[in-house]
């Protein structure tokens, strides 16, 4: 608030108040994004690296599978916190909209948690980890690669449609940006699942080191698509309307992100590729936590910053101009 | 009563107990609020409250003109805003705001005074941005071609707040659902016209049939540009404020400054026309992404 305020001897609109409204979507709702970015990308990784075949990706597809299964389970306790009326979370089912991210969301979550739970629970009865008798066989019987397959579409679609649904809105940053936020959220989905992967296989006695080098490579991969779409979005914006990435609160995190999130990462990907053993397995465990936080505070920027710019009348009038802010002949 | 047509608001007759007529495939009803008829006495506001029973919000003293509401919100859905023009430059088709040292104005334009009132509403767009991003089905168009949250289906899910272009909806920190003008729907089906253009003392709030108020608000703006009052426009229309997909207001404006000096983008835009293209490059992305892991996840052991 007020960090980006515009610097003008007249306030823009009428006393400088918003235009809009901006949504009450705080830490709850990222943690969803962050948490559902993990879910939906880890299951895709997990699922290419069972088509691909190999000992170490058998390993990424096992830790993949759980993963995602259990970076879903906040999720629905999240989103239904989040509601004004929590007890009414049930009335998002009652109907389809295919112009509503959010009603889409809803059933796209719904489809990729059958997914999910059932290449985990497939995954556990293999594994020998379901604790009764009847159910592993069945289980066990569930075509693993097919499942995998199927639920890639809504994995995909989880990991990124939230950045559809920021855009499909009339918040300036958001909006302005409606081709890059999907993109940049399945990056950011991709990073942080393959950090958390990394991370996990770390510290799983056992793995092999290519499974943490194929790892390695998806997430300087996702990290990279991350900075683009980053200097893109800075671009597209234009300078009013990218204030809040630039100023302020939200200004000053970015760069942490930035900084700590993306390109440290990278750097020390960068320094402890060919190192092996011991030092190799702090390096990747160190570079991830800093991605994961990276991811965490990517969907913080993005979300405080879209209530900034919701606040800022100038973005809103920069973003309604057009060629119309003279009353037209008539 | 001249600015009704008759047919949205004649009342039943003495007596009558019957249920309303069927309103199904009536014609769109709307507001056309004209801001050069308004003189900021806020009978809106208080006949909206009364009304609809809402609360008030704030006892405060702004320090914004006589504006002390605010804004519109979950419990106040009409707001009068008061805007003093300071300089000569409204004249010559400025915004008039004050910007420093541009001096006072010392002769009165050919209108009105220096004072801009408008009262702000729903604008119940003919293609509503709330109405489709509601997840619940909450938000729906009644048979008065009007946009009207259902209480009893909405969640608090808060997704019309950002999805509306004018800032309309709003939660309400009491029962944590979205609120906002129903355009009087529980009238209507009476045959009643909204309480605030009831309650309008200078018919500055009008109310019927959208094309009949659009053809008025046309005449009326000629006449406006006639008397010398050049700057006046209808906000409404396809040409600005129902832009992009909005495809124009059920509830209209007639201006005489630039819109922004309201409060109110010139060229909005319908948010979900970007739902289609931005879901396309989600799924450009995905291939190119999903590719390169597998890409990434077949190299050698």
């Amino acid at each position: 608030m007020g960090g980006a305020a515009p610097r003008r001897s007249a306030p823009a609109g009428y006393y400088g108040l918003p235009v809009l409204h901006r949504p009450h979507w705080k830490w709850l709702v990222i943690s969803y994004f962050f948490f559902g970015g993990i879910a939906g990308a880890s299951y895709v990784v997990a699922s290419l690296a069972d088509l691909a075949g190999g000992r170490a990706n058998a390993r990424i597809a096992r830790a993949g599978r759980y993963l995602s299964f259990a970076a879903l389970l906040p999720c629905p306790p999240l989103l239904i916190l989040d509601l004004g009326r929590p007890e009414r979370f049930l009335h998002m089912l009652r109907v389809v909209k295919l112009r509503s991210p959010m009603s889409l969301g809803t059933w796209g979550l719904l489809l990729f948690s059958a997914c999910s739970a059932l290449a985990a629970l497939g995954q556990a009865a293999r594994d020998g980890l379901l604790p009764t008798r009847s159910l592993p066989r069945p289980l066990g019987a569930v075509p693993a690669r097919a499942v995998g397959l199927l639920g890639t579409v809504p994995a995909l679609f989880i990991s990124g449609y939230t950045g559809v649904l920021l855009a499909a809105t009339a918040v300036p940053l958001w909006t302005k940006s409606y081709l890059l936020l999907g993109p940049l959220f399945l990056a950011s989905a991709l990073s942080s699942a393959a950090a958390a992967l990394t991370a996990l296989l770390a510290l799983w006695p056992g793995t092999p080191r290519a499974a943490l080098e194929r790892l390695a490579r998806i997430e300087r991969l996702a990290l990279g698509t991350e900075l683009a779409l980053l200097l893109a979005e800075r671009l597209v914006l234009g300078r009013t309307i990218a204030r809040p990435l630039a100023e302020g609160h939200t200004g000053r995190v970015l760069r942490a992100v930035v900084g700590g999130g993306l390109l440290l990462p990278l750097a020390l990907h960068a320094l402890a590729r060919p190192a092996s053993g011991l030092a190799g397995r702090a390096g990747a465990l160190a570079s991830s936590l800093l991605a994961l936080a990276g991811g965490f505070g990517l969907r913080y920027v993005v979300v405080m910053a879209g209530h900034a710019s919701a606040d800022d009348p100038a973005a809103t009038f920069a973003l309604t101009r057009g060629a119309a802010s003279e009353p037209p002949a008539q | 009563m001249p600015t009704v047509p008759p047919a949205a608001t004649s009342p039943r007759p003495e007596g009558a107990q019957a249920p309303p007529e069927p309103t199904v495939g009536r014609e769109a009803l709307g507001f056309l609020t004209d801001t050069t008829l308004c003189i900021g006495c806020k009978a809106c506001e208080v006949a909206c409250k009364q009304w609809n029973a809402l609360p008030l919000d704030d006892f405060g003293f702004k320090g914004r003109s006589y504006d002390h509401t605010g804004d519109l919100g979950a419990t106040t859905w009409r707001h009068v805003a008061f805007i003093e023009r300071l300089t000569d430059t409204a004249a010559a088709g400025g915004d008039g705001v004050a910007s420093g040292a541009a001096p006072r104005p010392t002769v009165l334009p050919p209108f009105q005074s220096h004072w801009l009132m408008m009262s702000d509403v729903c604008k119940h767009c003919v293609e509503a941005g709330c109405l489709q991003a509601c997840p619940t089905g909450a938000i729906i168009r009644t048979e008065f071609d009007t946009v009207v949250i259902q209480q009893d289906i909405c969640n608090g899910c808060g997704y019309c707040l950002p999805a509306c272009p004018f800032g309309v909806p709003a939660l309400s920190p009491t029962d944590h659902k979205a609120h906002k003008c129903t355009l009087c729907y529980d009238r209507l089906r009476d045959g009643l016209e909204p309480a605030c253009a009831k309650a309008c003392p200078t018919d500055s709030i009008q109310f019927g049939r959208v094309d009949a108020l659009r053809a008025r608000a046309r005449e009326r703006v000629a006449a406006l540009r006639a008397r010398g009052v050049v700057g006046a426009y209808l906000y409404g229309d396809e040409t600005v404020g129902g832009t992009g997909g909005i495809r124009g207001l059920n509830a209209m404006f007639i201006l005489t400054a630039p819109s922004e000096v309201y409060n109110l983008p010139a060229r909005p835009e319908l948010p979900q026309r970007k739902v289609l293209p931005a879901f396309a490059s989600l799924a450009g992305a995905a291939l190119v992404l999903g590719a390169a892991v597998f890409v990434a996840l077949r190299g050698p052991e």
